[in-house]
């Protein structure tokens, strides 16, 4: 058993920055990941960081963009807070050492990216959450903080209603521990791998929120799911930023382009290309106009991956593409602050939903909102780590989670697969639940998961060995995603009307009578239950 | 398509004798090695060991050896490799322990090594608020440095990990690399001080393997060579290596050739007495084959004086 003030799960972006901040703020923090931290998601942010830093934007603009791409679902109050932190946080990244590119006067270039009416996304080439992660992960480092990479949480420790800690599994070492904490700060990212393909990581899996919804804490506005619409659909799903389109590159659909798409947010450039593609017409990017010096100097990345995975040159061919699951706008419900409604229990970046994002959220605001509300969860930790008594963590949970784990492992023959069943809720949630949905669509899926579930609490884990056991490890993912998306398609039907990043076929406007809150989820007596939360008005 | 793998196999711990596993699996036509393995693990193999995470050859964690290759197993496809028929044979990357199977030690190989050279920026101005103009010609290199996904193909090619793993390694080299020329950092000496120490980047016998294997075109050598550059240029250059360096160039210029008796023994120190006394036997094997340089008695060579004056050219533009 180890004791610290704050525990941090998630080693993204969010993740080590509220550890910084944590630790600023005095406490004892560790900080548990699966996966290394320069292994983790935060990678695959290749755009830009939003921050309203040129002499034509303010706090103001930029507060009024996050709004739009809400659509009437954001709370103003967290919107306004988040616009004016959000030039010191992304300021503070620079004092730490990130290279954002640079005009020709030495100042920050600034893409204009998606929906934003200003040139306000500093970016580090195509590789800007790349960079941004190592940066964080260096700072961390300088901190002494320790880390416990490749540990596996595999739940909270709840006591009188107050989180106390978790326990993990070292995969490396095969042992379980109990981490001791005044709190707990969840930022394990999104969820979005329920869904194949899948613009994200393989271990992006929803664990947190899942902890946290087991736990009897809201999920909020999970079914809004952002697709990514710039991805090349083969291998294993290969996204292309959409900073692209800013440069010159194009979406053509039967060899014309699409018009209208120049600054539009990312669901009505998703709509217009499932709308080509139902037309039958065959949809691709075309970067041609760029121009091949200007593309390999901007996009190197890019330009490396598509010839890599696609066997195509960005600089001559046109890339298929179609709308993939990307990330959520959903997640636990906190605070500005992070702090969830239970005690002890905190959650930053993409696994937590404070209101700022509403029902989208504007292109570029994942690594601002990351440093932003990463930094506030920390300090907020930290300040009750402070005030807390000392965290009273039942001995007996330790063995009994280790009881628990050790009986899903069984020699006895299966049939089935994690594999099997992720496949097929994948392929499930893509069509049922994806860029657009129905009530007939929502409920199929809604049976389809209940008997994925049973066949889920059949199947067992094969792999007797204790050391990388990461046989265990899909099995307990399989079973975030499951949970989650159970919840994420009760949260789909609950909301009839189309709004933001939830489009539904059957309910195609906006209905601002009933469409102006958010949609909680909790689990009660093990099932999903729907409810609705004001919008804080300011 | 239908492809056979043979696969490494070893289990946890020192005395564990590695093995072969091979799977025959069927896989959709654009199937990558990755894909293979999760599917393998997940229907014929749950022990299979391997690691991955982003899938899209960002994030170097799944790294191993395809057919001899190093490569992304997220990213190798298995269509070329299938239709030349025989088994595909995935191992781990070379130069490293194994844990499990293709389960690198990247503690060991990687972020120990890394951690070790101050991989931070300690930050010249941690509070200012005004927007710093800096060159982005600076930055870029910065850049360069920092695209590493840390997938540790430069260590995997290095030629003198595997004779001494203490090595530093060229990986852990680029990372402190993307300090060097950041105006934002003030530990750049502290760190150069660092990596002067024995088995740091003077242990770099630039034999340019790094800069072959690194997938990013970093050019890992390139940046060792700066950094050792740039220690001289800062008047790091208190050990034997840069002092080897100092003489190496001082005779050149002086002679048109090398002066290896004074190289010896410039290299370790007029002063440092055991480290001349090292030098003793070999001088004295050297001298009954007939074959001692006798230092200081170094005749100049034809053309010498030309090669000065390039050598001055150099020193002036570096100047």
């Amino acid at each position: 058993m180890q004791e610290f003030d704050v525990v941090v799960v998630g080693g993204g972006a969010a993740g080590l920055r509220a550890a910084i901040a944590a630790k600023q703020a005095g406490a004892k923090v560790a900080l548990l990941s699966k996966v290394h931290p320069l292994r983790t998601n935060t990678a695959l942010a290749q755009g830009g960081i939003n921050a309203p830093l040129g002499a034509d934007d303010s706090p103001e603009a930029y507060a009024g963009d996050i709004l739009a791409a809400g659509d009437g679902l954001c709370d103003p109050a967290v919107v306004q807070s988040f616009a004016l932190a959000a030039a010191d946080a992304v300021m503070w990244l620079e004092r730490m050492g990130t290279p954002f590119n640079r005009g020709a006067d030495g100042r920050f270039d600034r893409r204009r990216f998606g929906s934003n009416s200003r040139a306000r996304s500093l970016y580090v080439d195509d590789r800007t959450g790349h960079v941004v992660m190592q940066v964080l992960y260096e700072q961390f480092q300088r901190a002494g903080i320790p880390l416990f990479a490749d540990w596996f949480v595999t739940s909270l420790v709840i006591d009188s209603a107050r989180c106390v800690g978790v326990t993990a599994l070292g995969l490396r070492s095969g042992t379980m521990d109990g981490f001791a904490a005044r709190a707990v700060i969840l930022a394990t990212g999104g969820f979005t791998r329920m869904y194949l393909p899948s613009t994200v990581s393989m271990g992006t899996t929803g664990d947190g929120q899942n902890l946290a919804y087991q736990a009897g804490v809201p999920l909020m506005n999970l079914e809004m799911v952002q697709f990514h619409p710039l991805v090349y659909p083969g291998g294993n799903a290969l996204m292309i930023s959409e900073a692209v389109l800013a440069e010159g590159g194009q979406i053509v659909a039967g060899g014309q382009p699409i018009a209208n798409l120049a600054g539009a947010t990312r669901d009505k450039i998703c709509m217009a290309i499932q709308q080509a593609a139902r037309d039958g017409a065959a949809v691709a990017l075309d970067l041609t106009m760029i121009g091949g010096q200007r593309l390999r100097a901007r996009f190197p990345q890019t330009v490396e991956l598509l010839r890599t995975v696609a066997g195509l040159d960005a600089t001559k061919d046109s890339i298929p593409i179609r709308p993939v699951a990307h990330r959520p706008v959903g997640g636990i419900e906190t605070t500005i602050a992070g702090q969830t409604p239970m005690h002890g229990l905190f959650a930053c970046g993409e696994c937590a939903c404070n209101g700022l994002n509403g029902a989208g959220r504007l292109a570029g605001n994942i690594l601002t909102e990351a440093v932003v509300f990463g930094a506030r969860a920390g300090e907020a930790a930290a300040a009750y780590a402070k005030a807390a008594s000392a965290p009273s963590f039942p001995a007996e949970r330790l063995e009994e989670e280790k009881k628990r784990l050790e009986a899903l492992v069984s020699t006895d023959k299966c049939e089935d697969t994690a594999g099997h069943i992720h496949a097929e809720l994948g392929a499930l949630m893509d069509r049922n639940a994806g860029a657009i949905r129905d009530a007939a669509g929502l409920q199929a899926a809604r049976d389809r998961i209940h008997a994925l579930k049973e066949r889920y609490a059949r199947l067992r884990v094969r792999n007797q060995s204790a050391i990388y056991n990461y046989d265990l490890v899909a099995y307990l993912e399989l079973g975030s995603m499951l949970n989650l998306a159970e919840a994420l398609v009760v949260a789909a039907a609950a909301r009839k009307e189309s709004r933001g990043a939830h489009r539904r076929s059957d309910f195609p406007a906006r209905d601002d009578r009933t469409g102006i809150s958010h949609t909680v989820v909790t689990m009660v007596q093990g099932a999903p239950q729907a409810d609705t939360r004001a919008v804080v008005a300011l | 398509m239908q492809a056979k793998f043979s696969v490494y196999r070893k289990e946890p711990g020192a005395h564990s004798k590695p093995g072969r596993s091979t799977y025959t699996v069927e896989l959709a036509d654009d199937a990558t090695v990755m894909d293979a393995l999760l599917k393998i693990r997940d229907e014929q193999d749950p022990t299979l060991g391997f690691r991955g995470s982003c899938l899209h050859g960002y994030c170097g964690d799944c790294t191993v050896r395809v057919n001899g290759k190093a490569a992304f197993s997220c990213t190798a496809r298995v269509a070329p490799l299938a239709a030349k028929g025989g088994e595909i044979a995935v191992e781990p990357i070379r130069n490293m322990p194994v844990v499990k199977d293709l389960i690198s030690d990247w503690d060991a190989f990687l972020w120990e090594k890394i951690d070790s050279t101050k991989p931070w920026m300690e930050p010249k101005d941690a509070d200012g608020a005004a927007e710093p103009q800096i060159d982005d010609k600076l930055m870029a290199r910065v850049r360069q440095a920092m695209s590493c996904n840390y997938c540790g193909l430069c260590d995997e090619g290095c030629t003198v990990l595997p004779v001494d793993f203490k090595f530093v390694g060229p990986a852990a080299l680029t990372k402190a690399s993307r300090f060097l020329f950041d105006p934002r950092d003030q530990a750049t000496a502290e760190r150069l001080r660092i990596l002067e120490r024995p088995k740091g980047m003077w242990d770099c016998v630039h034999c340019f393997e790094a800069s072959e294997h690194c997938p990013r075109e970093i050019a890992p050598t390139e940046r060792i060579v700066e950094m050792r550059d740039e220690a001289f240029k800062r008047g790091i250059t208190n050990e034997k290596v840069a002092r080897h360096h100092l003489s190496f160039a001082a005779s050149v210029k002086r002679s048109g050739w090398l002066d290896e008796g004074r190289l010896a023994i410039e290299s370790e120190g007029l002063t440092n007495v055991s480290g001349l006394m090292k030098l003793l036997p070999t001088a004295a094997k050297a001298i009954a084959r007939g074959k001692a340089p006798i230092p200081y008695l170094h005749p100049k060579r034809p053309g010498a004086d030309r090669i000065a004056r390039i050598i001055e050219k150099a020193e002036a533009k570096e100047k």
